[in-house]
């Protein structure tokens, strides 16, 4: 087991790393220039060869002259002490931006992954179970909808459903906790967009595992239907559904993005939407790494889950 | 085989036999259409994918105004004889710029499958035959590329590379004065190009390499090398006649994944500009009206939702349809 968890630390740890190159590559190429940023201040008080001359200096100052790989040792230093930087618009701590909105998402987060597994679950159960009728269609058609249209599509058209055309609900806006009824459309649409994996899944499984032996000596020996599937199908089919937990992690990420801002809910997703919008590089990476520290960190929790739940898989 | 039963002297069974004998007949892509054309939902999508289609070829034409016209008198209006989807904010025709806007993503979704089809193909190509190591290296990189949220990573290349396609442009009206270059309405689309190219193509390289390992396991593929068959003609006449199905289902998701992330670039300002149109970027300047002008925020959100959808029923009837073999796997 130890050398297994090493063995898949070896897999995530250079993964990262990439991920950091690209991440800083991509900005080395972009030709936004912090010091030109900051030189916007002094337009007009310095006149062109001393403008030149205090670019240098700043350049020089904050390591810009150097090469490409003493740049990126130094930025990969800085961000293990913590240092995302300062964002450009607003002049912000990028960590402490993250940091301060992430529970918030990351509540939001758990409380749509709950959803979708609690509605996933029994769908993609009586879409296999009803295998080829139109039940199974209208869910597997259902819910692969969800699978591409976006949250900025069905948050607004959810809301024009619910509050103006059958006005049961009043606006939700706001964050005020995860239990309030405000929270209640964020996280269902939130659940929408990995749901559609979940129930394949599940569907694909419980068929395979419908046709087992054991599956048809329960029956024989007649057990009531509710108790195989409990007992003998889901016990079996739910294991292959961890897998993707992966999924869900970036379609809760992506979507968040989006709900955020149409739902003012002060968390990372509209750190990362302010970040595209005004093309603020720091903030931009800050956000990148995050999300793809929380992806790969997932996959290796199901990397490592796994062989518990399915003592068939063998561990080298 | 039913020419030797032929001789039966039973006239129904003899029937019978003929109709086998013309199902044999029929060529695999006749009974392809066969299956789609017989599952309802996949009609319906490619209705709606035709539809997409005719709207963004001759959009422009059908459309009864330009996608900048402003009718100043009608800002804001519901729909109308006049404007049959009402007016935006500024008095746009939405009818005209939801047209327009098919044309946008169309082209955004065509050309990024087209571009990430073929960076897949070869990485998949090489992944396959280049031996354990250069597979192992395009599957490290495939996973790397992969484990980033496709829209941050298509983001992030799009804002990079902005400004060094703008001023490249620059550069070269600068110095040659084509007229092409001042124009940067298509500079936005060749940044959303890039960005989703990117982070599209690894589904391809996956496909491709997983598609040579299993045929090659084939017998008739085995019977072809120990003929003397060289690899390239293998490729050619068994591959890739094999591998086609499964391309094509993924060329069908992979079109409505690219037309959404268009809209996703575009509606976070990234994308296409406006007054361009875009359904993203309609969604995104009116959807702090949806109380008090939902149609504005619904009719470009309901557009997307429909063609998505369409396109992805259509997808799921080719999957049935090209892959016979499986079962349905959704």
């Amino acid at each position: 087991m130890f050398v297994y968890t090493l063995k898949r630390l070896a897999v995530a740890v250079p993964t990262f790393f990439a991920v950091l190159l690209i991440t800083f590559t991509l900005t080395v190429v972009s030709p936004f220039d912090p010091v030109e940023m900051m030189m916007t201040q002094f337009e007009g008080t310095l006149d062109t060869l001393a403008k030149e001359e205090v670019i240098e200096k700043i350049r020089d100052q904050y390591g810009l002259n150097d090469t490409y790989w003493v740049q990126f040792t130094r930025w990969i230093g800085r961000l293990l002490q913590g240092d995302l930087g300062i964002s450009i618009n607003g002049q912000r701590n990028v960590l402490r931006m993250i940091v301060k909105t992430f529970p918030i998402s990351f509540q939001l987060g758990l409380a749509g992954a709950v959803v979708t597994t609690i509605l996933g679950i029994p769908l993609g159960c009586i879409a296999a179970l009803k295998q080829n009728t139109w039940i199974d269609y209208t869910i597997v058609g259902g819910t692969l909808g969800f699978r591409t249209v976006p949250v900025f599509v069905l948050a607004p058209l959810l809301l024009v459903l619910f509050v103006l055309v059958l006005d049961i609900m009043r606006v939700p806006r706001g964050w005020d906790g995860l239990f309030q009824t405000k929270v209640i459309l964020p996280v269902f649409i939130l659940a929408l967009g990995p749901l559609p994996v979940v129930v394949r899944q599940t569907r694909a499984a419980v068929l395979e595992v419908f046709s087992m032996d054991y599956v048809r000596t329960a029956k024989m020996k007649g057990l009531e239907m509710w108790r195989i599937i409990i007992r003998h199908i889901l016990r079996n089919a739910l294991i292959p559904v961890v897998t993707t937990l992966g999924f869900v992690a970036e379609g809760l990420i992506v979507g968040s993005i989006f709900l955020d801002s149409i739902f003012a809910i002060p968390g990372f997703g509209g750190v990362a939407e302010a970040g595209f919008r005004g093309f603020d590089y720091p903030v931009i990476m800050g956000v990148t790494m995050v999300s793809a520290i929380m992806i790969i960190l997932t996959n290796l929790a199901v990397d490592l889950v796994y062989p518990f739940l399915d003592p068939r898989i063998k561990i080298e | 085989m039913s020419e030797s039963r032929e001789t039966e002297p039973n006239a129904s069974l003899g029937e019978e036999i003929a109709k086998e004998g013309a199902l044999q007949t029929r060529s695999l892509w006749k009974d392809a259409v066969g299956r789609l054309l017989g599952n309802r939902l996949s009609v319906i999508g490619l209705v709606i994918t035709i539809l997409l289609l005719i709207a963004a070829l001759f959009g422009p034409y059908i459309a009864p105004y330009t996608y900048t016209e402003q009718d100043l008198l009608n800002v804001a209006k519901m729909p109308s004889p006049a404007h049959w989807l009402g007016t935006d904010e500024i008095g746009r025709d939405l009818f005209s710029r939801v047209l327009w806007g098919a044309r946008t993503a169309t082209l955004v979704a065509i050309f990024t499958t087209f571009i990430s089809v073929i960076i897949g193909v070869i990485i998949g190509a090489i992944a396959g035959y280049g031996g354990a190591l250069a597979d192992n290296i395009t599957g490290r990189i495939i996973d790397i590329v992969m484990s980033v949220p496709g829209l941050l990573l298509a983001a992030l290349i799009a804002v990079s590379i902005k400004e060094p396609v703008v001023s490249w442009a620059e550069n070269i009206y600068d110095t040659t004065g084509f007229p092409l270059f001042a124009d940067t309405t298509w500079l936005d689309l060749l940044v959303v190009f890039g960005g989703l190219a990117f982070v599209s193509w690894p589904g391809y390289a996956r496909l491709i390499r997983g598609q040579i390992f299993s045929l090659r396991e084939e017998q008739y593929i085995e019977a072809a090398k120990s003929v003397g068959v060289s690899e390239l003609k293998i490729a050619l006449r068994h591959l890739l006649p094999n591998a086609i199905g499964p391309v094509i289902v993924t060329l069908t998701f992979s079109f409505s994944s690219a037309m959404v992330l268009e809209s996703s670039l575009s509606y976070l300002g990234i994308g296409v500009q406006p007054p361009q149109a875009s359904w993203g970027n309609m969604i995104a300047s009116n959807i702090g009206s949806w109380s008090y002008r939902p149609w504005l925020v619904a009719v470009p959100a309901l557009t997307l939702a429909i063609v998505t959808l369409g396109i992805n029923f259509l997808g799921d009837g080719l999957n049935d349809a090209l892959n016979p073999r499986s079962k349905r796997s959704i």
